[in-house]
């Protein structure tokens, strides 16, 4: 597999497209690749940001926050 | 993509008049091949704007790292929507997504410790997170066919479930999200259907090859081009920045 190749199975990668005898070759190449194969990997999360940002964001009750908070603040003094 | 919709498509490929007319502009537009298209992908905003003198992500993660209960309520105030759409989108059930966002929130909580911006940004650890303990709910469920059809029972009144008009509540993500939309729009529809069921369904090559009843080759194709195009987009901004 040469960089280009890897790039696109990255992409694939990230977003758990990968099928089981794929992702065994990636990984051999992630570690053949070393440090910018791990660069790479990391920059492809932003296609998670991008794809999460597309969405119009959805209305919680300020109760599940209060809900949220309140066990936050009991870990916290526990 | 939605699902109906694809139906829609294989029913064009074999000369079947469809039953969603305002798409078929798009869709003759966009059926035509897999290959990437000529116009290049529109500029997009990698994350969204904040107000001035906000603090941003990064810091707020870091408050939280120091258990500072304040950061978190301000990171969720900025991003419950966002993450709340996501969670929906994977297993549209509104309590299931309340429940799982609190879940989600409490983990981003607990786990922020783990959190490096060596790694990434604090949205990217979020809706990794996010998506992957969604997808978890929805794989123990096995409600596959359930979310297919409910999927398509809401796109029949949603035609493109990626498309939405801003709204005055959405100002902050608003342009980011006409931006990152635009990228999303220019790729073919069946480009969009295998992401959208990839990314947002947690589908496998083979099992989205399945659903679609598409050779597998091809769906591989169509993630392939279709990630590359909007990886390029979003990176092209970087670049700039």
């Amino acid at each position: 597999m040469n960089f280009e190749e890897f790039q696109n199975q990255a992409r694939l990668y990230v977003i758990g497209a990968l099928e089981a005898e794929e992702t065994e070759a990636f990984e051999a190449a992630r570690k053949k690749f070393g440090q910018k194969a791990d660069d790479y990997i990391a920059e492809c999360y932003t296609l998670h940001e991008a794809f999460a940002l597309s969405l119009r964001p959805a209305k919680s009750s300020d109760a599940l926050k209060e809900r949220l908070m309140a066990m936050v603040r009991n870990r916290k003094e526990t | 993509m939605p699902l109906n919709v694809l139906e829609e498509v294989s029913s064009n490929e074999t000369g079947t008049i469809g039953r969603y007319d305002d798409y078929m502009d798009f869709l003759s537009k966009n059926l035509a091949d897999d290959e990437p298209q000529e116009t290049p992908a529109p500029r997009v905003s990698p994350a969204p704007v904040l107000e001035p003198g906000a603090p941003s992500d990064l810091e707020l993660m870091q408050g939280i790292q120091q258990a500072d209960p304040e950061a978190l309520s301000l990171l969720y105030d900025r991003y419950n929507g966002i993450l709340k759409a996501l969670i929906l989108r994977v297993i549209h059930n509104e309590a299931e997504a309340d429940d799982l966002l609190q879940e989600i929130f409490m983990e981003i909580w607990n786990q922020a410790k783990n959190f490096s911006p060596q790694k990434g940004k604090p949205l990217g650890w979020m809706v990794t997170l996010a998506r992957r303990r969604a997808i978890d709910g929805l794989r123990k469920k096995q409600a596959y066919a359930r979310a297919g059809e409910r999927l398509k029972e809401e796109t029949e009144q949603q035609p493109e479930a990626w498309v939405h008009n801003a709204t005055e509540e959405e100002i902050t993500f608003g342009d980011t999200r006409v931006l990152v939309r635009k990228v999303i729009e220019t790729l073919p529809v069946a480009q969009q259907e295998a992401i959208n069921l990839a990314f947002f369904s947690g589908m496998s090559q083979r099992e989205i090859a399945a659903k679609t009843n598409t050779p597998l080759g091809t769906v591989k194709t169509r993630l392939e081009l279709g990630l590359k195009k909007i990886y390029d987009g979003l990176k092209e901004l970087r670049d700039e920045l």
